[in-house]
């Protein structure tokens, strides 16, 4: 391929990739931006101002979600770390089955089992709270846990902590100095992408949480659309920036290999 | 006629160059070992020859034709990966006769000339099997028919053994090397194992750094190496340097008698024994010279014997049975024609 | 079986039992839950005889038919379309050249990014007035909004198609560049010296090796465009609406009778989401049959 070509290539994946969120930068800033002016006639912050004012509630529903992202994530990796560990380092009768269970919700869609779940939580008494809400992530983010672990462990040696226990490391020692460094880099990476499966979740949200739980994409989704594009873009920049912090983390190990798309693509 | 022709081949990979200035000559028929350390520029003189990389400089003929221009998948050399590389979403019938296929033959004709090529890789009615299915030695074979069904100009084998343990690879060597001479069969194999170059190839070619240093037969390389390099990668680290002097070589006080010594002019030379050709005598007697044990180890076929002999360090065989405290002297007899005379060492 | 055997396998269903409570607990019971509603059995309510009434109603009705017909319609165009251009991408990507490492990284840049914002983006992107009808207006190409066309709440979903496309290109393109970088030159190579033409080692060579990954990633973006709600909604006609977007809707209205109809579609679009999964993996099959695999 000529280098013209080339060229082509990085500039077309480039703009494509890059406007959508460019535009969106734009808008923050925008004061007056009519058809056709191609870029704002006048400038302002307002936007951002009223993004940090407590009458957005921006800065109340960004707590909100990243207490339910961070609970989910930690739920997540104490659920799903042993179960991946299972599936991937040792045989038993009905692995299948439990496997089907455990990465079922990956294809099958989730609208009955959230609505299923609503009634339940409504008779627990755990409808409409955050609670409720970080239950409800868990389906989405334990079997992405497990299938990105699991796909981690499979290539990982116990020799390793058969060693460590022959040179008088006990469980919990072994675990620490051990196996923890050698599946971190995996485990950061997972952990980083069950985080953003939680904190971009809708619709379990607004079902389970019923309106009184106000995260972040609670506030987004109605602006989208809507007449207010510098505000829906402020509130969406904010909305983004985890998961820009998380490509900076995860670029490499994204390019590196199929493990955070959780070896789905394993011939 | 040269089957294979190196003229002057040479490849750089920036500022390295991998092969330098190569220039072989391979026989119709003849198996010859390209020999050397890893990354020495072996695997990339194959790669050159299958037609997989542009040499940087230099020509590859085939028979008196260059094939240059020649794209690799017409250039009738077939590689034989170090690892076995079977296609996995293929049966063991369906790798075989992958090379037919591509060349559009009928099915039936496939069918009988895979048939044929398992029975001589001694794998008859493995056709239907997986690759997954089959033990190491087994890929390795089945990698080996794919390769020589489809009848190439030359068979090129990248390390063809270095996968397999012990015991498998006396086997492979073997089926190797009685299917070549059976097919007539030219090939080039690529090896850092001189035992086994040895063992297979009609000749062998020893490369350094990109650079070819003997082309010869293996008994030449062992017994007449043309440096102190090739000596030394062959085992034999025995050397000492003095002049020759008419018949006799002459280091400090020792006078020593060398065979074939006139086809050499008087001067400066290095002195070289093979290890396994050092006897050891109790006296002194003709054409000996004393040494010191330094240590030795007991090999089960032989003794292998660290000596100081003349200021240098000498590795030696003695017999199995003998006993050689450290410390100790004794005499070492060099036979007149097995002492082999090189240039000084740059 | 031995005392330490037991103990390895209490070991092991201990490991998997978190996982297990909270995927079964959730999942599935949820799932069983609301198969009991649509059926119209709610405890709770003090409904308890079953009935099909619910699906019968549905089946009859042509605006269910209608919302399939969308929902499937989006979900295949959309997997078919980021399949076409993820697989060429991922070759094009598998080359190490000038720039190489910026493209990866931009290639990579939609994975993590939410939906929303993607729908977001691509709103003021192609909306009537949005920045690309702004850019043909300053071309002099067009005087006012209304001559570009819609492409947000239209017929046709093109806004829909444009956000899945961005977030799913990627995605497929990724797990293929996995493979194809698994599999490694080597293959080929060795193809190629056995009188493989460039065609041949693609169709016979790699085809063959990276069709399963293909296919399993463009199933999960099927399944997983079929079943969502967010970007129908706030890109879409009314209309008719996808089914998980009118599930939720009757699931939300203030009439609690139109739960158990809710759910009734709801179960409809998981069966069919099944149906689909199986047939998918039967065309799999065919399909590594067909390009020379078993």
């Amino acid at each position: 391929m000529s280098s013209f070509w080339r060229g082509g290539l990085v500039g077309g994946i480039g703009v494509v990739v890059g406007l959508p969120l460019l535009v969106q930068v734009i808008w923050s800033f925008a004061f007056r931006w009519y058809f056709p002016d191609l870029l704002p006639s006048e400038w302002g912050l307002h936007a951002w101002r009223y993004v940090f004012s407590d009458s957005s509630r921006v800065g109340e529903a960004l707590l909100t979600s990243l207490g339910i992202g961070l609970a989910v994530s930690l739920l997540s990796i104490g659920i799903g770390l042993p179960a991946a560990r299972a599936l991937a380092l040792h045989d038993f009768p009905g692995k299948g089955l439990v496997e089907w269970l455990l990465l079922v919700p990956i294809v099958v869609p989730g609208v009955v089992a959230t609505m299923g779940v609503h009634l339940v939580f409504i008779h627990l008494r755990i409808a409409d709270s955050s609670l409720g809400v970080v239950l409800v992530h868990l389906i989405p983010a334990v079997p992405y846990m497990i299938l990105v672990m699991a796909s981690v462990f499979a290539n990982y040696d116990t020799a390793l902590e058969e060693t460590a226990r022959t040179l008088g490391a006990d469980a919990v020692r072994t675990f620490w100095f051990v196996t923890l460094p050698a599946i971190l880099p995996g485990l950061l990476v997972a952990t980083l992408f069950t985080f953003l499966i939680s904190w971009s979740q809708y619709v379990t949200t607004l079902l389970i949480g019923g309106g009184r739980v106000i995260t972040l994409s609670m506030l987004l989704f109605p602006l989208i659309g809507g007449s207010n594009n510098a505000t829906a873009a402020a509130i969406s920049l904010v909305f983004v920036a985890p998961a820009l912090l998380a490509l900076g983390v995860t670029a490499r190990s994204l390019a590196n290999g199929p493990s955070v798309l959780g070896g789905l693509g394993r011939p | 006629m040269a089957a294979v022709v190196l003229q002057h081949l040479t490849r750089r990979f920036g500022n390295v160059v991998a092969v330098n200035d190569l220039s072989l000559e391979i026989a119709a028929g003849e198996m010859v070992a390209l020999l050397g350390p890893s990354g020495c520029g072996k695997s990339t003189t194959l790669r050159m020859i299958a037609g997989l990389l542009p040499p940087t400089a230099g020509d590859i003929r085939f028979g008196d034709r260059s094939v240059l221009a020649v794209p690799a998948e017409q250039r009738g050399a077939v590689l034989v990966f170090q690892k076995h590389l079977l296609f996995p979403h293929m049966t063991v019938g369906e790798n075989v006769g992958f090379g037919l296929r591509m060349r559009g033959l009928r099915q039936k004709e496939i069918h009988v000339r895979v048939q044929e090529m398992l029975e001589l890789v001694r794998l008859p009615g493995f056709e239907k099997r997986r690759a997954h299915e089959l033990s190491g030695g087994q890929q390795q074979r089945v990698a080996l028919a794919r390769g020589l069904v489809v009848r190439p100009a030359v068979l090129l084998l990248d390390e063809p053994l270095a996968n397999l343990d012990a015991n498998l690879r006396l086997e492979m060597r073997e089926l190797i090397r009685s299917l070549q001479q059976a097919l007539k069969m030219t090939a080039i194999f690529v090896t850092h194992d001189q035992e086994e170059a040895v063992m297979l190839a009609d000749r062998i070619a020893l490369l350094f750094d990109g650079v070819l240093q003997q082309f010869d037969r293996p008994r030449a390389l062992y017994e007449c190496p043309r440096s102190v390099q090739v000596a030394r990668f062959f085992r034999n680290e025995n050397v000492l340097r003095g002049r020759k002097e008419g018949e006799r070589f002459v280091c400090g006080e020792s006078h020593l008698v060398v065979g074939g010594a006139k086809e050499h002019p008087d001067g400066e030379y290095l002195l070289t024994v093979r290890p396994e050709e050092v006897r050891i005598s109790d006296s002194q007697v003709e054409n000996s010279l004393w040494a010191r044990v330094r240590a030795a180890v007991y090999m089960g076929t032989h003794t292998q014997l660290l000596l100081e002999v003349e200021g240098q360090q000498w590795r030696v065989h003695g017999p199995a049975d003998g006993c050689y405290p450290a410390g100790s002297g004794l005499w070492i007899h060099l036979p007149p024609q097995r002492i082999w005379l090189l240039p000084p060492a740059v | 079986m031995g005392r330490q055997d037991w103990m390895e396998r209490l070991k092991i269903w201990l490991m998997l039992l978190p996982a297990l409570l909270v995927l079964v607990g959730l999942f599935s019971g949820g799932l069983v839950v609301g198969l009991g509603q649509s059926l119209g059995y709610m405890p709770v309510a003090g409904l308890h005889s079953v009935t099909l009434q619910h699906y019968l109603d549905l089946l009859v009705e042509d605006a269910f038919w209608q919302s399939l017909w969308v929902t499937f319609s989006i979900a295949f165009t959309s997997t078919l379309l980021s399949t076409l251009v993820a697989v060429p991408c991922a070759f094009l990507l598998r080359d190490t050249f000038r720039g190489s490492r910026l493209v990866n990284f931009l290639f990579q840049v939609p994975i993590p990014i939410p939906h929303l914002v993607v729908a977001f983006g691509v709103v003021t992107l192609v909306a009537q007035s949005g920045v690309l009808a702004r850019l043909l207006a300053s071309l002099g190409l067009l005087s006012e909004p209304g001559q570009f066309p819609a492409l947000v709440f239209d017929r046709a979903g093109v806004a829909i198609q444009l956000v899945y496309l961005w977030k799913e290109i990627p995605f497929i393109g990724l797990v293929v560049l996995a493979v194809l970088q698994t599999v490694g030159p080597d293959y080929e190579a060795l193809a190629q010296t056995l009188g493989a033409t460039r065609w041949q080692r693609f169709r016979y060579v790699l085809l063959p090796l990276i069709l399963p990954a293909i296919l399993s990633a463009s199933m999960i973006v099927f399944a997983f465009v079929f079943a969502s709600y967010e970007i129908p909604l706030l890109l879409g006609v009314r209309f008719p609406a996808p089914l998980p977007v009118w599930s939720i809707q009757l699931y939300r209205d203030p009439d609690l009778n139109l739960r158990p109809g809710a759910m009734a579609i709801g179960v409809l679009l998981t069966l069919f989401s099944i149906l689909w999964l199986v047939a998918y993996r039967r065309l799999m099959r065919y399909a590594l049959r067909a390009s020379g695999g078993r």
